[in-house]
């Protein structure tokens, strides 16, 4: 999606703050929301459609909105979507039906027990072959679907190499979508030149995960 | 189940926008006290998350794994060759570790690390994202000029060094290895760790200093 999330490279946002006190939260709805996020997930709203529902934050929205304010919206926005609460519940900041179900409370050891199983893997077994080797050169698609997508604008026709070749992933196209599909993915490498022109340093790099959909 | 509909979330982002107060606090508030009531969340587990990265997860398991392979070759080895497995191997898995990579600094390389796209971070293992990680400030730039972009947070690098910059938009994380600060011979696998800053695993600082 060609949407104001696909921010690289882009200018005019200024110079980045690099005083920032090095606490992990900067305000206590931060942490709360950081835990909200993490809970089982609704059957059905994915990563690759949160990350989409994100992106389709209006522009003005996304920029002026701080980061886990964001995220409290689109949780907000995949639940009502999905029918699991209202706009009227948040607003009111009641659920019209109380439930009966209290989720248990785990203790300090429970959590970190869970916590150590989170961490999901997305590569799935495919019986295609992959298409690429490392070291081959790549050309990207000039234009990907207008929906959720993971190759940023700066990075569309553009000429790189494979680096290395990380077997199959879902692709986060299909999943935005509600479809479960696993491709071939790849690290490539691009020269900074081949981005971004003369003016920048001839030996830098930029290399991104990119899946076959999104090569020519 | 959802939509899958783009306009339609479009839509029910302007309404919340119009509806709901504009303080954050209050925001996050109406939702962790809608989910609880439902029965689809349980404060007492939200305030275990943020007990935990607060205390338990944060960076300095990131220098653990760091300090641990400047002194273990093995390790090293394995940290490069499956950083996932090693980050498992040291009880860090969890949120953002089932694909990591290490990528190591060296006299001639120089890496970064950004995601353009959103915000990807390696949780389990570096713990909560700065602030600056998620701006469109540095989501921007560090792409496209990466070394005025460290310049702000004070690092020069010179021409013979090449900057790498990883876009981490996929599911692969990526931890940066800063180089083992001179004058560290001798010293335990405990103090070396305290050298290794947030910034230096994620590129923003190059060289760790010794003398606090």
């Amino acid at each position: 999606m060609d949407g104001i999330h696909d921010l690289g490279g882009k200018l005019g946002y200024g110079p980045v703050d690099v005083d920032e006190p090095e606490e992990p939260f900067h305000a206590d709805y931060e942490g709360r929301m950081w835990a909200i996020s993490r809970r089982a997930r609704v059957e059905g709203i994915n990563i690759d459609w949160w990350r989409h529902t994100r992106e389709n934050i209006p522009a003005d929205d996304y920029l002026d909105r701080s980061y886990f304010d964001s995220w409290a919206q689109t949780e907000m926005a995949t639940l009502i979507d999905a029918g699991v609460c209202t706009l009227d519940e948040f607003v009111a900041m009641r659920a019209d039906v109380l439930s009966d179900v209290k989720l248990a409370a785990l203790t300090k050891e429970q959590f970190l027990h869970e916590h150590a199983r989170k961490n999901t893997r997305f590569d799935r077994v495919v019986s295609k072959a992959p298409k690429y080797a490392i070291g081959d050169r790549v050309v990207t698609i000039e234009t990907p679907s207008i929906g959720h997508t993971r190759l940023p604008a700066y990075a569309r026709d553009k000429f790189g190499k494979v680096t290395a070749h990380h077997g199959a992933h879902l692709l986060p196209d299909a999943g935005a979508a509600g479809r479960e599909e696993a491709q071939h993915m790849y690290t490539v490498v691009f020269t900074a030149q081949a981005l971004w022109g003369p003016q920048a340093a001839k030996n830098d790099t930029v290399s991104l995960e990119l899946w076959e959909d999104y090569f020519v | 189940m959802p939509s899958f509909d783009a306009n339609k979330v479009a839509q029910i982002h302007q309404h919340l926008h119009s509806h709901l107060p504009s303080d954050s606090a209050l925001r996050v508030k109406a939702l962790e006290t809608v989910l609880v009531q439902k029965g689809l969340a349980n404060s007492e587990n939200i305030d275990r998350w943020v007990e935990a990265y607060a205390n338990d997860v944060g960076p300095m398991r990131g220098a653990q794994m760091v300090a641990r392979s400047w002194l273990d070759a093995d390790f090293r080895h394995r940290l490069l060759d499956d950083a996932a497995k090693a980050a498992d191997e040291m009880g860090f898995s969890g949120p953002a570790s089932g694909h990591l990579k290490a990528v190591e600094n060296t006299d001639v390389q120089h890496n970064v690390v950004v995601c353009t796209l959103c915000s990807c971070y390696p949780f389990s293992i570096l713990g909560m994202a700065p602030n600056w990680y998620k701006t469109a400030a540095y989501r921007s730039r560090v792409v496209r000029e990466p070394r005025a972009v460290l310049d702000e947070f004070g690092v020069q690098i010179s021409t013979d060094v090449a900057v790498h910059v990883w876009d981490s938009t996929a599911e692969l994380r990526y931890l940066v290895i800063p180089q083992r600060p001179k004058g560290t011979d001798g010293m335990s696998v405990d103090a070396l760790v305290k050298l290794v800053t947030r910034n230096s695993m994620i590129g923003t600082q190059r060289e760790l200093s010794v003398g606090a």
